[in-house]
């Protein structure tokens, strides 16, 4: 809804536009090249805007997505070269979330000759004027930014489909496994060992299953399992959808990494969650099979208390031997058909998708990660993400939302199933995760102790992307 | 089902029903009618007929958002040289029409108005809207609007009804709106055979029938009320996740909030939708939050619409039972269960089976 506040020139027929560029630089190193190049009167086009902020490990991504909703046609971002930080190491991890970020962006569709990254030292006043030149010139031909918030014109995009349908698993299994979820669940009620368990019932549309918080050993009668347990019930485990007290909670493959995850990040109180692992079948949807489980083979995850499958209960993490036939993820074909596209189709295809988000924030809700007691979205002063349910604020919500799961989100895709708006979330999640397996080795929801990828670096990880 | 109320019924084929909104479009009127995109069935502004997708079943969203948009700029406002200058938004003063929208989703305007209707943005856009209803020939396991006075053929708030009969339909005007739309065609249309609304009517009947949800009288309001303080409520919220998918998928909630967008030098400001099942709803500047538990904010929902509201408005319940938010809740949280839960006692779930 606001007037971009650097108001970008947008006619492209008027001879005299020029680029807007946001050059976010780091007080120690660019901002004292930049001002290096000022002293010796190098000369370098005068579309940069400088921002300076003490470090780029100050930079947070949300500063490029600003600019680029208040008018900015392209965005710089400098910092010292590696090893030189003033404080040590604050690039070192702003060139993990770069590349987190800039992935992000690439994959959403925003033209790449608009972001740019360097590190510029202090006494590099010439390397400073060269890559405003290169910049500017990069943005220039990239054009005006208009299409920030909005599709430029229709995507008609369609994305592949699996081909071969998978058979539905037998029944009777999954009654077995039902049954025993039942009697297992009974027991730990009975004997104290917790006060609730959450589990899955069926709900109030015919097939549907919903979350279950079960007290009483005889109520265990109601807990189901089939193919339509979706709900990741790892959301109740931390933030402020926690259950209190101890609690045995029902989880699938996917929800186990979930666990996994809140455990490396210090919001699982271990001691008070008793793990059910489920050999699950894999979940459908409506008459498929959903993407996330082609890939999956469903062996309970390794952190369990318990495993439950077919022929009954074990303690511990136990394979259970009914290892599901696992194909390629529809998900990668999807993505992989995105990314042939051109960058502009691809935005178009984004931005449509976000139009129709009413920022009813059920992605949030849902998302076991989601844990904060207070989201960014929720922030005033400054308003990070506008309130406004249009293409800007829908753009700004979907960018933050996947940023801030990056190398935390485990592909349970309950975001994308309960979207009332079918945004394909799963696939913008999906991308960030496989770049951060890509670059950092990183695969959330195997490591209950590794730390997460954008709390950690390495000195030599990869800035293919830093000039 | 009540006596059909205003001018002549006629029955329409399919193509002439084409003809007609392609006549509508062609006198420049907007058309607001149900298109698939993208596997959502949304209303959307139709260029031409053909674009209609005039099958059973609701959309994805209720129409209230033409009415009462998702986010609108009530004024702009510009920093020049120090003297702030505020322009109004762009009136659109396009006539538009909700074509083949439920009878619920009618109905869900008119209480809609009794909250609206005194914001002079609302009061203009629905003067200009005329809603053209389409009796339902199915209900979905969701559905519940005879449990709240509704009727798969309802009148409230409709301006034309049309009905779904054999390969085509017959349609009538229910209020002076309506009849103005119709009146330029009658000279074109057929009347309808005797019994022709009957038998559509009869249809709607057993559409009616096949709910299976009790209802939920008026009556309940009061003591409805009295449930505030009853621990039931956190059990029965207690898988509510905190979204809004209720709330914005609703055809007659109405909260807001208003923004200010923008810096010191230009902006606007905003009036959003806004939902009683978020934290900030009602987080007050001092910290302090009145329903500071996700229980109390689901249980605001439920009373307001079938307590508070209907004890200030004359017993109507907020509510006209499109069965949207039970359909697209992530948990399945059941607004009508609850309600038939707090007031019998009995658990959600054998509440659910009695009800079929």
């Amino acid at each position: 809804m606001t007037e971009p506040t650097l108001q970008a020139v947008t006619d492209t027929a008027a001879p005299a536009w020029k680029p807007q560029i946001a050059a976010i630089v780091c007080n120690w190193c660019t901002y004292a090249g930049a001002d290096m190049a000022g002293t010796t009167r190098r000369e370098y086009p005068a579309s940069v805007r400088l921002l300076r902020v003490p470090c780029s490990g100050r930079v947070n991504p949300l500063f490029i997505l600003k600019s680029f909703e208040q008018g900015a046609d392209g965005v710089l971002v400098s910092g010292c070269h590696p090893g030189d930080c003033h404080y040590v190491q604050g690039n070192y991890f702003a060139r993990r979330r770069f590349a987190a970020f800039r992935s992000l962006l690439n994959f959403l569709g925003l033209d790449p000759r608009r972001v740019h990254f360097s590190w510029i030292s202090a006494s590099e006043g010439i390397k400073w004027a060269r890559v405003v030149g290169d910049v500017t010139r990069a943005v220039t031909e990239a054009g005006p930014l208009t299409d920030w918030g909005r599709a430029a014109s229709p995507a008609q995009v369609t994305l592949p489909e699996p081909s071969a349908p998978r058979p539905q698993p037998a029944t009777a299994e999954l009654e077995a496994v039902t049954g025993h979820l039942r009697e297992l669940a009974a027991s730990l009620l009975r004997e104290g060992k917790v006060a609730v368990v959450l589990g899955w019932t069926p709900g109030p549309i015919p097939g549907q299953t919903i979350p279950a918080f079960i007290q009483r050993p005889e109520d265990t009668a109601t807990l189901v399992f089939g193919t339509h347990n979706h709900a990741d019930l790892a959301a109740y485990l931390a933030g402020p959808r926690r259950v209190q007290g101890k609690v045995a909670v029902l989880v699938k493959a996917c929800d186990a990494r979930a666990a996994t995850t809140l455990l490396a990040e210090g919001q699982l109180v271990r001691e008070d969650v008793i793990l059910v692992g489920v050999s699950c079948p894999g979940m459908w949807r409506d008459d498929r099979l959903a993407y996330r489980c082609h890939s999956c083979d469903g062996e309970v995850g390794a952190l369990c208390d318990f495993t439950v499958s077919a022929t009954g209960v074990q303690p511990g993490a136990v394979p259970t031997g009914a290892k599901r036939a696992t194909g390629p993820d529809p998900r990668d074909l999807q993505i992989a058909h995105l990314e042939s596209l051109l960058p502009a189709q691809r935005w178009a295809f984004w931005q449509e998708q976000f139009a129709d988000c009413v920022r009813c924030y059920a992605c949030r809700a849902v998302c076991p990660m989601c844990y904060c007691g207070s989201c960014i979205s929720e922030q005033h002063r400054p308003q990070w993400i506008p309130t406004s349910i249009d293409g800007r604020g829908n753009t700004a919500w979907n960018l933050v939302r996947a940023y801030h799961l990056s190398g935390r989100c485990v592909g349970c895709d309950e975001c994308e199933r309960v979207c009332p708006a079918n945004i394909r979330l799963d696939l913008i999640n999906r991308r960030l995760a496989l770049e951060l397996e890509q670059r950092f080795d990183y695969h959330a929801g195997t490591d209950p102790e590794g730390a997460p990828p954008l709390a950690t670096f390495r000195p030599d990880d990869p800035q293919e992307f830093i000039v | 089902m009540s006596t059909p109320s205003a001018g002549p019924i006629h029955r329409l084929g399919r193509d002439q029903l084409a003809s007609w909104l392609d006549a509508l479009l062609a006198e420049r009127k907007q058309v607001f009618a149900p298109v698939l995109r993208r596997g959502l069935r949304v209303l959307r502004a139709v260029g031409r007929a053909q674009e209609a997708d005039l099958a059973p079943g609701r959309t994805r969203w209720s129409p209230k958002e033409f009415l009462f948009p998702r986010t609108e700029t009530l004024f702009s406002y510009e920093n020049r040289d120090g003297v702030p200058v505020l322009t109004d938004p762009p009136a659109d003063e396009a006539p538009r029409i909700l074509f083949g929208v439920q009878p619920c989703d009618a109905a869900g305007l008119v209480r809609l108005d009794t909250i609206l209707l005194q914001d002079p943005f609302y009061a203009r856009r629905r003067e200009l809207t005329t809603v053209v209803a389409i009796a339902c020939s199915e209900a979905a396991p969701e559905c519940f609007c005879t449990a709240v006075g509704g009727s798969p053929a309802g009148e409230e708030g409709v301006d034309v009804l049309l009905a779904p009969l054999e390969a085509g339909w017959v349609v009538r005007a229910l209020s002076p709106k309506g009849e103005a739309l119709l009146a330029p065609r009658r000279g074109e249309w057929e009347p309808a055979a005797a019994g022709a609304w009957e038998t559509a009517l009869e249809q709607a009947g057993r559409v009616a029938g096949s709910i299976g949800r009790r209802e939920l009288p008026t009556a309940w309001a009061a003591k409805l009320e009295q449930s505030f303080d009853d621990p039931r409520w956190d059990e029965l919220a207690r898988r509510c996740v905190g979204c809004s998918i209720c709330a914005y998928v609703c055809p007659s909630c109405s909260c807001f909030d208003v923004a200010d967008e923008g810096s010191d030098a230009c902006g606007s400001r905003c009036r959003t939708w806004d939902s009683c099942s978020f934290r900030l709803f009602t987080q007050h500047g001092s910290g302090h939050n009145p329903r500071s538990a996700q229980p109390a904010r689901s249980r605001q929902r439920v009373l307001h619409k079938f307590a508070f509201y209907p004890l200030q408005h004359g017993g109507q319940a907020m509510c006209v039972g499109c069965g949207r938010c039970i359909r697209s809740c992530p948990v399945g949280m059941d607004i009508h269960a609850e309600v038939v839960e707090m007031m019998s006692g009995r658990p959600e779930k054998e509440a659910r089976d009695v009800q079929g």
